[in-house]
């Protein structure tokens, strides 16, 4: 590679400075070469990390007029006011309709799509495609399908003889039509990871099976998915941290309001109509900490489980 | 297994397939025939699967809404963040690979801990901030919580750690700096890199609609997503013209997807872009 460098050497002096000084240069030149990015992150995480933490025990106005410290109240009128504990159930909902499904459906479309065929390949950008769209955009098209009147899902049911559904309407249909909307925008990405995942199961293994007259579904149960097993266990985390944080879709597929009836009120949702509608700070920080405790906690609980049932080389 | 068995066992395969590619791209394409409806076809039912091609929907919503003023919000907000982004990561990536000094691997622990800490316990704290800065209702409340980036730096340093040490020798020996060396040597070199971190967030920032909901009011500053959202609110019956509305905003990334899903697909396997 030619380096573009035109200008000569100088003196031998720059070229081996003397060694005591040169760790200190290197050192000064880190500090502008890192402030950047660190005043950033500073700012913009590490302070508002702290804050979140703080925010929640006072009574806290943007004015900055009467900040008193609030002790345990706003926690207290979170864990007692009926919505929270709605939202709550709503969150958790959401989670186990969106958790299964996507790791099954992930392994199963990248199982049918798996190959290095062109045509497959196709399949696969069109499975992509959805995760790469904007969510208030795209869910117009959804919102327009899920209408009860005129829409194609219950045109789909009807070609079943299924009775039609109110969808978005019903608060029984709501939260599940959501969690549809979501599978369609996201699943690309899983599908992406477990067929990476399915590429680096070893085909040594997989011939020595067939050799010793495995059956495809054994090979399956005995090979492949003991191999994936820690890509999907990584997709059940993933999937457990964006489904708690659920918020563009439903304020899109619920007109920004949650309903029917709360029944699509996710926490986050209810964090932003409690901060930013209403302008209650401190007590909308006060949930967002429980929030977190809630994803915290849900995910430690799922790395206990893993180690039943996750395979590790 | 016979002959027969293997060729309808095929067969089955790619019928399913087709069946489940149709099902991804149908909400897409059922938007699409819907935003060219004309007035008296939309309201059919089973509904119609063919396009009308009346254009009226477009012209309409395109007079309903500052479109090219969304449009180029989302364009500025989007080149501002990868440009920003990508200088403090490339700075930040060399001196945590190039130059030696003390703590220099704890301090690339610090900032790859920013990953542990959650997103939605940031939105209020990160409000406030902005407030207390006076930049609430600016580009730049959203631009600048995005001027860090740790997945970024993360790319970053594992490129230039991958660059032999004899370049730079050589390149010192030539009388070259260490921002020279940047400029001409490595950055040259790392374009796929660089490539992959501004695709990332330039999908992100594009599609990005919480947080602009959250730290805009005036419609000079924001971006297509709200704008999207806000027509969404108020004229919720009118399909066609929605539809249209929802074509548009989504129709530039359709586009850069076909040229980039060779990227995406590669980083998503490798496990890039589970944080933005």
């Amino acid at each position: 590679m030619a380096l573009p460098i035109t200008r000569p050497p100088r003196s031998a002096h720059a070229v081996t400075p003397p060694l005591k000084k040169r760790p200190m240069k290197d050192w000064v030149r880190a500090v502008f070469f890192l402030l950047p990015a660190a005043l950033f992150v500073l700012t913009f995480v590490y302070v508002p990390a702290g804050m979140s933490l703080v925010l929640g025990f006072f009574h806290y106005h943007l004015l900055g007029i009467n900040t008193t410290f609030a002790g345990l109240y706003n926690f207290h009128s979170a864990l007692t006011f009926g919505v929270f504990w709605i939202a709550f159930r709503n969150t958790l909902y959401y989670a186990v309709l969106m958790i299964p499904t996507t790791i099954f459906g992930a392994v199963l479309i990248a199982l049918l799509i798996h190959g290095s065929s062109r045509f497959y390949a196709i399949i696969r950008t069109a499975v992509l495609l959805p995760y790469i769209t904007p969510v208030i955009a795209t869910s117009i098209g959804w919102l327009w399908m899920f209408n009860p009147q005129y829409g194609m899902m219950n045109a789909v049911l009807g070609w079943f003889h299924i009775p039609p559904s109110q969808w978005l309407l019903s608060p029984s249909m709501a939260m599940p039509a959501v969690a549809l909307y979501s599978l369609w925008h996201g699943l690309g990405f899983d599908v992406i990871i477990v067929l990476a995942a399915l590429s680096n199961v070893p085909t040594t293994v997989l011939e020595a099976a067939t050799i010793d007259g495995a059956t495809h579904w054994r090979k399956f149960w005995r090979v492949t998915l003991p191999f994936i097993s820690p890509t999907m266990f990584f997709l059940v985390i993933i999937t457990t941290i964006a489904t708690l944080q659920a918020f563009s879709q439903v304020y899109a597929l619920s007109g920004g309001k949650g309903g029917p009836e709360y029944a699509t009120t996710t926490l986050l949702l209810l964090i932003y109509q409690t901060a930013f509608q209403d302008f209650h700070f401190s007590y909308a920080a006060a949930m967002a900490i429980l929030l977190v405790l809630m994803i915290l906690g849900l995910t430690l609980f799922q790395r206990w489980l893993s180690t039943k049932w996750v395979f590790y080389q | 297994m016979s002959r027969y068995t293997l060729k309808s066992s095929q067969g089955l395969r790619i019928l399913v397939s087709v069946v489940v590619g149709v099902m991804f791209l149908f909400p897409l394409y059922i938007a699409f025939v819907t935003s060219l409806d004309t007035k008296a076809d939309v309201f059919t039912f089973p509904p119609h699967l063919l396009p009308a091609f009346d254009w009226e929907p477009y012209v309409h919503v395109w007079h309903m809404a500052r479109w090219p003023m969304y449009f180029g919000n989302t364009l500025f907000i989007t080149l501002t963040t990868i440009a920003i982004a990508l200088t403090t990561s490339i700075l930040a990536a060399y001196a945590l690979s190039f130059l030696k000094f003390r703590y220099r691997e704890a301090i690339f622990v610090i900032f790859l801990l920013v990953l542990m800490v959650p997103a939605e316990a940031l939105l209020i704290p990160n409000y406030v901030i902005l407030h207390l800065m006076g930049l609430l209702n600016t580009y730049w409340a959203q631009i600048l919580i995005y001027g860090g980036s740790v997945f970024g730096i993360f790319l970053l340093r594992q490129f230039f750690l991958s660059l032999p040490q004899s370049y730079w020798d050589a390149a010192r020996i030539d009388g070259a700096g260490h921002l020279r060396f940047l400029w001409s040597v490595a950055l040259p070199m790392a374009r796929p890199v660089l490539f992959t971190i501004g695709l990332y967030i330039f999908i992100g920032s594009w599609n990005s609609f919480q947080w602009p909901l959250i730290v805009t009011s005036s419609h000079h500053v924001q971006p297509i997503e709200v704008a999207v959202s806000r027509l969404m609110l108020a004229h919720s019956v009118d399909w066609r013209r929605l539809s249209a509305a929802g074509i548009m905003a989504t129709m530039p990334l359709v586009i850069l997807f076909f040229f980039v899903q060779k990227y995406l697909i590669r980083g998503i396997g490798r496990g890039e872009g589970t944080q933005g």
